[in-house]
């Protein structure tokens, strides 16, 4: 008996089944190849396919066909003898709705549970920076190192800061000024996030389709295409807890999902008090 | 610890960039920038709010359906084609000669896109395990000489898991002693209290001793396929998933879960994060008392 320790637990075909729920029984299948004879639903995993070429994904293949499709029944409208007759037009109305819905279909698709997250890309200007604000103490600073540095390793982003109470820490690339000191740095970013207004964020903020929104603060890199703002105090009666929030950005659009968020939230927890 | 947490950070470069289309989401701009800058209190936001996504929002929800929708949609074009053509007297003929053909013919092509699609979205849906409660008694016991920083510390731990993971047990074992014992806890049969982390049990057995020499993380997707499971018996019986995972080389956290393969890889990840940080917090205490026990000497 093989224990195998699966660390994608999304993939259903090919996980494996313990001895004892074996059923005796075949499961129906489309087709005659299986990896696993155990399963009880039909399985489909002999229609994917792939063409091999590496950097190519294929689940973009329905937008393509869609708009290939749909340029040549256009094509074949404009080519058409003039009196076009009824039948035609409808067949044609249908054909392009189906493209226009072939070209949406990678669109869905990504929103589905176990849809593959996009990976970030390290923007191509802008340096990284790490700021601490020198007014805390040396525990804390730590704790915040280790978070920045734990948020930027363990999620897709490229861009972290911390703000608690008013002092800042900085962490990976951002649109900021070089040839400054640290310490100016920190007053440079502290000056930009209170334009901004950060603080009084009440409630979090995600932006999973930055670059179609209205935000646009330009303390943050170019290319950044999710942005998720934390803040600590979430209840006005909380007065004693720390004020502050936690901003992280990416560079992957959708880049956090509920569990990515789950445990931003808990990092900033710490931080709370 | 500062020396090791260092300021270049090395993320992978990853050059396979997605770029898809998205429709953009229009929000009116209200960005009024206050021109006072010597007020105290913190500027109130003016920024945009995020607005919801109505199309994720119901995939997410309804995610069957969803799965299925392009096969109903294929389905129900290619009956229309057939439809189309029987009604309009056309005999349904699949030859390329009239333009009415082509039409067809390129209808037909997008109608079995979209089945084949829609048969690859059901072949790729996740098997959804559903979770277990473990049984036992609801406990939080903490050793009572350890400093207050440390006690949150290890709290805020606890709930971390707790919120982002299917985690329903947390022990904490270091140097010896049961830091932390919280969740639920397996009963005892004799006087239906909570089962006591026998330290020295744990530590001869096999399971802490394979995960000490590997220094890694250990991860039971499936704990009733794993023989060493009787040395866990504080853990709940129907504990389904467990993560050991080393503090060091003097310590463990016993994380048991209530869903099999309930740990995607990212929480692995963040409890090995977690794991070092509380290593590093733990062992400076440790070391602070033991070398403030040998002044007293």
């Amino acid at each position: 008996m093989s224990i195998r320790i699966c660390n994608l637990p999304f993939n259903s075909s090919f996980a494996p089944q313990p001895r004892a729920r074996i059923s005796s029984r075949r499961s129906t299948r489309v087709f005659a190849r299986t990896e696993n004879d155990t399963q009880q639903q039909l399985n489909l995993s002999v229609l994917r396919f792939t063409f091999g070429i590496p950097g190519l994904d294929e689940s973009y293949l329905p937008r393509w066909l869609g708009y290939g499709f749909g340029s040549l029944l256009l094509l074949n409208h404009f080519s058409a003898s003039v009196p076009i007759n009824e039948p035609q037009l409808r067949s044609e109305a249908l054909g392009l709705s189906l493209a226009a819905f072939s070209i949406a279909l990678p669109y869905i698709g990504k929103f589905l549970k176990g849809s593959v997250v996009e990976q970030r890309t390290l923007p191509e200007e802008g340096e990284q920076v790490f700021v601490i604000s020198s007014n805390i103490g040396d525990s804390l600073k730590e704790d915040l190192a280790w978070a920045t540095y734990v948020l930027l390793r363990n999620t897709s982003t490229i861009a972290v800061l911390v703000s608690i109470q008013g002092e800042l820490c900085v962490r990976g690339y951002w649109n900021c000024p070089d040839q400054m000191s640290k310490a100016q740095l920190h007053d440079w970013f502290k000056k930009k996030v209170d334009e901004i207004g950060l603080a009084d964020v009440k409630e979090t903020l995600y932006f999973p389709q930055y670059e179609g929104s209205s935000a646009s603060w330009d303390i943050l890199p170019n290319g950044t295409r999710s942005l998720f703002v934390q803040p600590f105090v979430q209840d006005i009666n909380e007065q004693q807890k720390m004020n502050g929030f936690l901003l992280v950005a990416s560079t992957a659009g959708y880049a956090y999902s509920d569990k990515d968020r789950a445990w931003i939230g808990a990092m900033a927890e710490k931080f709370r008090g | 610890m500062e020396a090791r947490i260092i300021l270049q950070i090395q993320i992978p470069w990853n050059p396979n960039r997605q770029s898809s289309r998205r429709p953009s989401l229009h929000l009116p701009r209200s960005f009024i920038r206050a021109s006072s800058s010597t007020s105290q209190k913190p500027r109130s936001y003016k920024g945009p709010k995020p607005s919801t996504n109505l199309v994720a929002d119901f995939i997410s929800s309804n995610d069957d359906l969803a799965r299925s929708l392009p096969i109903y949609v294929g389905g129900a074009s290619l009956l229309a084609v057939l439809f189309n053509r029987t009604v309009s007297g056309i005999a349904p003929v699949a030859d390329a000669s009239s333009s009415q053909s082509r039409a067809d013919l390129l209808a037909l092509g997008l109608a079995v896109t979209n089945l084949l699609t829609g048969l690859v979205w059901l072949s790729i849906r996740p098997k959804s395990i559903t979770p277990v409660n473990p049984e036992g008694v609801d406990c939080k016991v903490v050793d009572s000489d350890l400093p207050v920083s440390i006690v949150s510390e290890l709290l805020w731990a606890w709930e971390s898991l707790k919120v982002a993971t299917c985690c329903k047990s947390l022990v904490i074992v270091y140097n010896g002693i049961c830091l932390i014992q919280i969740g639920m806890v397996a009963e005892s049969p004799q006087d239906k209290k909570r089962v006591i982390v026998n330290t020295d049990k744990l530590m001869q057995g096999s399971v802490y001793r394979g995960v000490m020499k590997s220094k890694a993380q250990s991860y039971l997707a499936n704990l009733s396929l794993y023989p060493g499971r009787s040395e866990l018996a504080f853990l709940p019986a129907n504990t389904q998933a467990v993560i050991l995972q080393p503090l060091g080389d003097k310590g463990i956290a016993v994380i048991g879960g209530n869903t099999i393969r309930g740990f995607t890889s990212s929480d692995q990840a963040w409890i090995s994060s977690i794991g070092e940080k509380l290593d590093a917090t733990l062992g400076r205490y440790f070391i602070d008392s033991a070398e403030g026990s040998r002044e007293n000497y």
